[in-house]
């Protein structure tokens, strides 16, 4: 592991609608444009209902989790919402290795997710190395 | 138009909160992790903080003076562990608003970002994660919300 190796990626193909009816309920998120495609489309938003932030921002915890090696080792994450994210899409997302402070044992990442080129997440985490 | 920078340092009457075991599972299928039983994915601290504030989303709007109708949506999140976030432990939450940032944006016209941070605490008062929230706020004059 060194700065600037890509140490983990997870792609969620498709983006599936299953997911955001159960965050919407487990949120008590009555806004539509999360589950009613016909609502996502009366506002003009898009074609799909758009997944949770909430989700997205999971999708990235999760990823770097994995780096880390399980749950326990996430020490601090930062996340950018830049875009929406549609039922249906293929989000990518890569963890880069920005700094490892070998002595405390803690390794910086640099998080991204693209739906295409269009970059939709950033952010940072920092994580435990096995 | 209207300034919020009075917001900060406003403190929000908190709550003990806590997540059952189901519902910690369902929250690590919907982001894509493999449940564990006794353990809750780190990015419940997401619905654990907000519910820590004490209040309803819709009060925190009205506190930043918007409503659901406004187009607020959420530009950053973060989270600071200290301890692994379990189900059925009861979590002391408490906070306020921390930052209030005015902007203005060709396509998006003038809009706040609001942070706010919230602190769960164990039983025993340790810390097990500061959340922090960043909500952009559209205060008009653009074609449509920030974000």
């Amino acid at each position: 592991m060194r700065p600037g190796e890509t140490v983990g990626t997870l792609v969620v193909d498709p983006v599936p609608l299953a997911a955001m009816k159960t965050m919407a309920a487990l949120l008590d998120d009555p806004t539509p444009i999360h589950y009613d495609a016909a609502a996502v489309r009366a506002a003009g938003l898009g074609q799909e209902p758009i997944n949770q932030g909430t989700t997205n921002v999971g999708y990235l915890v999760e990823l770097a989790c994995r780096v880390g090696g399980g749950p326990h080792s996430l020490r601090s994450i930062d996340v950018r919402l830049n875009g929406s994210v549609f039922a249906g899409d293929r989000l990518r997302c890569t963890a880069e290795v920005l700094k490892i402070d070998a002595e405390a044992g803690l390794v910086e990442l640099e998080l991204t997710g693209k739906v295409g080129t269009r970059a939709v997440l950033g952010g940072r985490a920092t994580v435990a190395m096995r | 138009m209207e300034d919020f920078a009075h917001l900060v340092g406003h403190r929000f009457p908190g709550a003990v909160v806590s997540v059952p075991e189901h519902f910690t599972w369902l929250w690590s299928d919907a982001v894509g992790s493999r449940p564990r039983a006794g353990s809750a994915h780190p990015s419940i601290a997401y619905p654990l903080g907000l519910r820590g504030t004490g209040l309803r989303i819709d009060e925190i709007l009205a506190i930043v003076g918007a409503g659901r109708e406004d187009g607020v949506l959420l530009g950053e999140c973060g989270f600071e562990l200290h301890r692994p976030l379990r189900p059925e432990v009861a979590y002391e939450g408490s906070g306020g608003i921390v930052a209030v940032e005015r902007k203005r944006g060709a396509r998006a016209g003038t809009f706040d970002l609001v942070r706010f941070e919230v602190h769960l605490r164990e039983e025993s008062g340790e810390e097990a994660v500061r959340c922090s929230y960043t909500w952009v706020v559209p205060r008009g004059g653009g074609d449509d919300a920030a974000g």
